[in-house]
């Protein structure tokens, strides 16, 4: 009886997993989506998400006892809650947002965070609250029940669900419906716990039938969810990437990428300047890349009659989208490359006459790896000798701020290193243009001369596009400002400063509130606790790094970038075996993880720097797997010492989830950005010194 | 190291929330109204933020009155703004220095550009001429759109700015050959006493004197202004008060009162709305704007629908369709409004003046290019009639 009751609760646990995961993958997208994509903000969605996970598990510890024995009954209570709050959550993201903000704006950092904190509670505690009152179902029949197969069945599940997201759900079915389905194996596997008698089986039936109804439910709401208050939706679907809609209104087509408007059909003046400030420099362009596209592009492109046209776009479904709805026109000679810009720029040995990048502003490290000194080396190389290379920055009007002018300048001042001359030029968006002959501003007379018409240049540069506003604009460059490098991405660094500024708010308050609260957190904290701490900060650290460096090597590849992430959640399963195994020797353990952990970290960086991307993909793979081997082995290895106690595990699951919540923030908001990832490297590793120290101290 | 114990874990819990409220402000659930603040984001007086010390680009206000215990009622503009010393107002510009008024913003612009005056707009006001264009930090707005939020979100000390006193200002007009000098970008308003020194200067240098505003002044300095403006471009952002307060931060009934002051001191002004998708793209409340302003200032002072672009922080919103403006302006010129114009979009019939009259086109503009050749004078070449104007 007993072991079918513990098969049955890890059932529950595993099916919770894979539910919770594909549940919190969509969450993010979703607030992405509501919110800016920078880093902070998905830095403060992990950063929640773990945080309040952790507060559910602790709250497991305080409220389990005030309410006699845990009950698998109640587990499959809570559990079928769970699977219902999950639609319930991405719809309430939607279709609150216009309820506390207002249509259409942006949100700045705290409404951000309260909105997020708000949202992802119900969920986020009932969730923590799961884990470790399976585990006290358990002890209920078997009191050194050893938690640690409670954590293997969580990551199992969790890995299953990873798995599942990435290479199933994201293409076939849309938030809701994926989310719906990853709910009813709780459904299933609970229904065991409610046999007993015909009471327990109508409660099932009941509450079942409650949860079935709110998952059918909110598949048929979320058409309505979607629904934009201008104009028609005349596309929706999730690509890997993100989401993608087509929104027409009158004549008007726009393509929102993530809840931005980022391409329309009626947008002349940003097309003819992006194609023609630099196309207009050139003798003649007949091989021409462009990475990434705005409407009208292509249009514009034509008028050179180039040879060949390079269209490199990392989503297939945009530029699909975007030859479907005309926004982009195929012509002769245009070929469309569906890889990721940079990936592609090392493979191809072909000679261009002219580069044009045109993605977004660098406030993630995925985009900022396109405006970096080795970035901008590698196009040099694959320019022709007079050819001309361009990219652009959101504009202004009639005032530079501080923070866009720094981060114009690290732009101006990495670029520099690579070409002879290099001319910022004002306008919807400013434009830089790069080469190593010399550069003309007189555009409109360029293109008359090689008898290109224009609808915005012809009529409106010269009064816009003064030569005192150029002058002015150029000489506002800071030749002190930092460089931007792929390890030290400073640009993300003056990214975030802008954004802070948009809002005229700081982050510091609410850093210095984490501090502060996390000093009183940890002084709280027994040794293994602290162990579990900072593994779980350095695991989310490790996890951020590797995928950071993998994108600087290889590009945005989302298979292999899915596999690492998978690789890491599957390496805390035979980690765990491990230390199950091992728990009687819990102190060596630990030191010795914790060793290991250091001296992979440091062999990590130094392979890093030294052959950075001569390196295998399996080396990501590998130094991923066996960082989340030594953390999955410190688990039950914690626990060992503290003889496994009620309030020991709630303590050490949620000493898992706070510290991994605080590596998520501190690697990619702070540490990275600031100190590069060498510094975070070294941050990491600090945190882990003291970890080693505490623990050695006290096992000898 | 003990175990958190329960009171401890909510302590540790409360004091985290707790300590990461500082920006109520900005934060609509701990504003105290939730509500009220999604459907008004009208600023606030910045209370005890002043210097300690009035810089050098200062000048005591003009329109002020003092109240009880040092307090400090600015009269500038409908904000109203009641200062303690110590205290900024609204606009970010002003200050309660020791029971005294002053504005931070005289002689130090941000922004010095020499512009086509068809980019503010002005298109019925000495066509294709340059104008010099100053404007320092601060706004009695806090428009989610704003252009210039860089420095009308700003206060004077955060921002770079040139030392250019009014007689400075005037010179380096005439030296760029600018026949007028506008005051733009952020709002001319909050820098009013620079505004009006350096106008009159310019007025007796034979300068004209652009106001290009929200239109959010109080009366009375704004009779005063209207004895120096050559002309002005006054944003009707929306023809509906709830609006005016959810993106814009102020209210309707001031905007529409300064029309009126304009048009009884004969000034030469023209009116620009932006067609906010989902806000102001409604054709009734088009309708019932333009039936205003035929009945209270007629059918001749230009109207110009612009599109809007995503800005600031209202950048999760579509563009205008041009077809939207299109319609808005045969609309208005359906109701009777005789100059109808569109912005930001080139290449359309809606950047021509054409005759009321006779129909027939009076000025080409191909972007900043103008071609008048369908002009005699002030009249129209064709069929004689009087095009309202200033014309050169």
């Amino acid at each position: 009886m007993k072991k079918k009751n513990e098969k049955q609760v890890i059932r529950v646990v595993i099916a919770t997993g894979v539910s919770s995961v594909v549940t919190q993958l969509y969450i993010i997208r979703e607030f992405l989506v509501q919110y800016t994509g920078n880093e902070f903000v998905i830095a403060l969605i992990l950063f929640n998400w773990l945080v309040i996970g952790g507060f559910g598990t602790l709250l497991a510890r305080f409220i389990t006892p005030r309410f006699g024995k845990a009950t698998a009954l109640r587990l499959g209570v809570l559990s079928l809650c769970l699977s219902g709050l999950s639609p319930i959550t991405i719809l309430g993201i939607r279709f609150l947002r216009d309820f506390f903000f207002i249509h259409g704006a942006s949100v700045g950092f705290y409404p951000t965070f309260w909105y997020i904190f708000l949202l992802i509670t119900p969920y986020g505690l009932l969730l923590g609250f799961v884990l470790p009152y399976s585990l006290y179902v358990l002890r209920c029949d078997q009191e050194d029940y050893p938690p640690s197969r409670i954590y293997i069945a969580d990551n199992l599940g969790d890995v299953a669900g990873g798995a599942l997201f990435s290479f199933l759900l994201v293409y076939l079915l849309t938030p809701v419906q994926a989310i719906c389905i990853a709910g009813l194996p709780i459904i299933l596997t609970v229904a065991p716990f409610f046999r007993e008698n015909f009471r327990k089986g109508s409660l099932y039936g009941l509450i079942a039938s409650g949860v079935l109804a709110i998952l059918i439910g909110s598949v048929f709401l979320e058409s309505g969810s979607l629904k934009p208050r201008i104009g028609d939706l005349v596309h929706y679907s999730e690509s890997r990437y993100g989401r993608i809609e087509v929104h027409q209104d009158e004549g008007l087509i726009t393509l929102f990428s993530d809840g931005v408007p980022v391409f329309n059909n009626q947008n002349e003046t940003t097309a003819e300047e992006v194609i023609h400030y630099p196309l207009s420099q050139a003798e003649n362009p007949q091989h021409v890349l462009m990475i990434s596209a705005t409407g009208g592009m292509i249009r514009e492109l034509k008028k050179y009659n180039p040879a060949s046209i390079d269209y490199v776009e990392l989503d297939p479904e945009v530029s699909a989208v975007l030859f479907r709805y005309k926004l982009l026109e195929p012509t002769r000679g245009l070929s469309v490359i569906n890889e990721d810009g940079r990936a592609y720029l090392m493979k191809t040995r072909k000679k261009y006459d002219a580069i044009i990048v045109n993605l977004p502003e660098p406030d993630t490290f995925q985009i900022n790896r396109f405006y970096t000194n080795r970035f901008f080396e590698l196009a040099k190389a694959r320019l022709a000798p007079h050819g001309v290379f361009s990219f652009s920055m959101d504009g202004y009007d009639n005032y530079l701020a501080e923070p866009q002018r720094q981060k114009l300048s690290s732009l101006f001042n990495t670029v520099s290193d690579h070409f002879k001359e290099v001319l910022l030029l004002p306008g919807q968006k400013i434009i830089f243009i790069c080469m190593d002959s010399k550069i003309h501003r007189d555009i409109p007379s360029l293109l008359e001369l090689k008898g290109i018409s224009t609808d915005y240049i012809s009529r409106y540069f010269y009064g816009n596009v003064t030569s005192f506003r150029t002058d002015q604009l150029n000489r506002l460059m800071d030749p002190k400002t930092e460089i931007n490098y792929d390890h030290s991405p400073r640009l993300m660094r003056l990214m975030f400063t802008q954004w802070f500024a948009k809002f005229s708010t700081s982050p510091l308050w609410f850093l210095g509130s984490i501090v502060l609260v996390l000093v009183i957190y940890l002084s709280r904290l027994h040794v293994e606790e602290y162990v579990l701490f900072s593994t779980g900060c350095m695991t989310m650290g490790c996890e951020l790094m590797i995928v950071f460096a993998f994108q600087i090597y290889f590009g945005y590849i989302y298979y292999q970038i899915g596999l690492i992430i998978t690789i890491f959640l599957a390496g805390l399963l035979p980690g765990a075996w491990i230390g199950e195994k091992l728990r009687r020797n819990a102190g060596n353990v630990l030191v010795w993880t914790d060793i290991l952990l250091i001296g992979l970290m440091l062999v990590f960086i130094t392979f890093c720097f030294q052959w950075g991307d001569k390196l295998p993909v399996l080396f990501y793979l590998c130094t991923g797997f066996l960082f989340s081997v030594l953390c999955g082995c410190q688990f039950p290895a914690a626990l060992e010492p503290r003889n496994n106690v009620k309030k020991s595990v709630a303590g050490a699951f949620s000493a898992d989830l706070i510290g991994a919540a605080l590596g998520a923030l501190i690697t990619s908001v702070f540490l990275i950005p600031y100190y590069g990832i060498i510094g975070a490297a070294m941050g990491l590793i600090l945190l882990k010194m003291i970890s080693l120290i505490m623990v050695g101290r006290k096992h000898g | 190291m003990d175990n958190m114990n329960r009171r401890k874990f909510l302590y540790s819990g409360a004091l985290f929330c707790c300590s990461t409220i500082p920006d109520w402000g900005s934060f609509p659930f701990l504003d105290g109204d939730a509500i009220a603040s999604v459907s008004d984001i009208r600023g606030e007086v910045f209370k005890g933020d002043a210097p300690e010390t009035i810089w050098k680009w200062s000048c005591e206000g003009r329109y002020y009155a003092k109240i009880l215990d040092n307090k400090t009622v600015c009269q500038l503009c409908p904000n109203k703004c009641v200062l303690s010393p110590g205290d900024r107002s609204i606009c970010r510009v002003r200050v309660n220095s020791k029971g005294k008024l002053y504005s931070l913003v005289y002689g130090n612009p941000c922004a010095v550009n020499v512009d086509p005056i068809e980019k503010k707009p002005l298109y019925h006001y000495k066509p294709g001429t340059p104008a010099f264009s100053i404007a320092t930090t601060g706004c009695n707005f806090r428009c989610l759109n704003c252009q210039n939020w860089e420095i009308s979100q700003a206060k004077p000390h955060e921002v770079r700015y040139v030392e250019l006193f009014p007689k400075q200002v005037v010179q380096e007009a005439l030296s760029s050959r600018s026949l007028s000098i506008a005051y733009t970008y952020s709002e001319a308003t909050v820098f009013y006493e620079y505004m009006m020194d350096t106008a009159r200067l310019a007025k007796e240098s034979g300068l004209s004197n652009l106001w290009i505003s929200n239109g959010y002044m109080n009366p009375e300095p704004l009779r005063e202004l209207c004895e120096v403006l050559g002309a002005a471009n006054v944003n009707l952002k929306a023809f509906s008060d709830e609006i005016y307060k959810k993106l814009n931060g102020g209210l309707l009934e001031p905007v529409l009162n300064t029309f009126k002051t304009l048009h009884d001191h004969n000034v030469h002004f023209e009116m620009t709305h932006l067609v906010v998708p989902g806000y102001v793209d409604d054709d009734d409340m088009v309708k019932r704007m333009c039936g205003w302003i035929l009945e209270n200032l007629g059918p001749d002072y230009p109207l110009h629908f612009s599109r809007f672009t995503p800005k600031y922080k209202l950048d999760r919103l579509p563009p205008t369709p041009v077809s939207t403006i299109t319609r808005f302006r045969n609309l208005a010129m359906k109701e009777g409004i005789h100059y109808v114009y569109v912005g930001n979009i080139s290449n359309h019939e809606g950047n021509h003046t054409f005759c009321h009259g006779c129909g027939k086109m009076l000025i080409e503009r191909k972007g900043f290019f103008i071609n008048k050749d369908g002009l005699d004078g002030e009249h129209c070449r064709y069929c004689k009639i009087r095009i309202p104007g200033v014309w050169i």
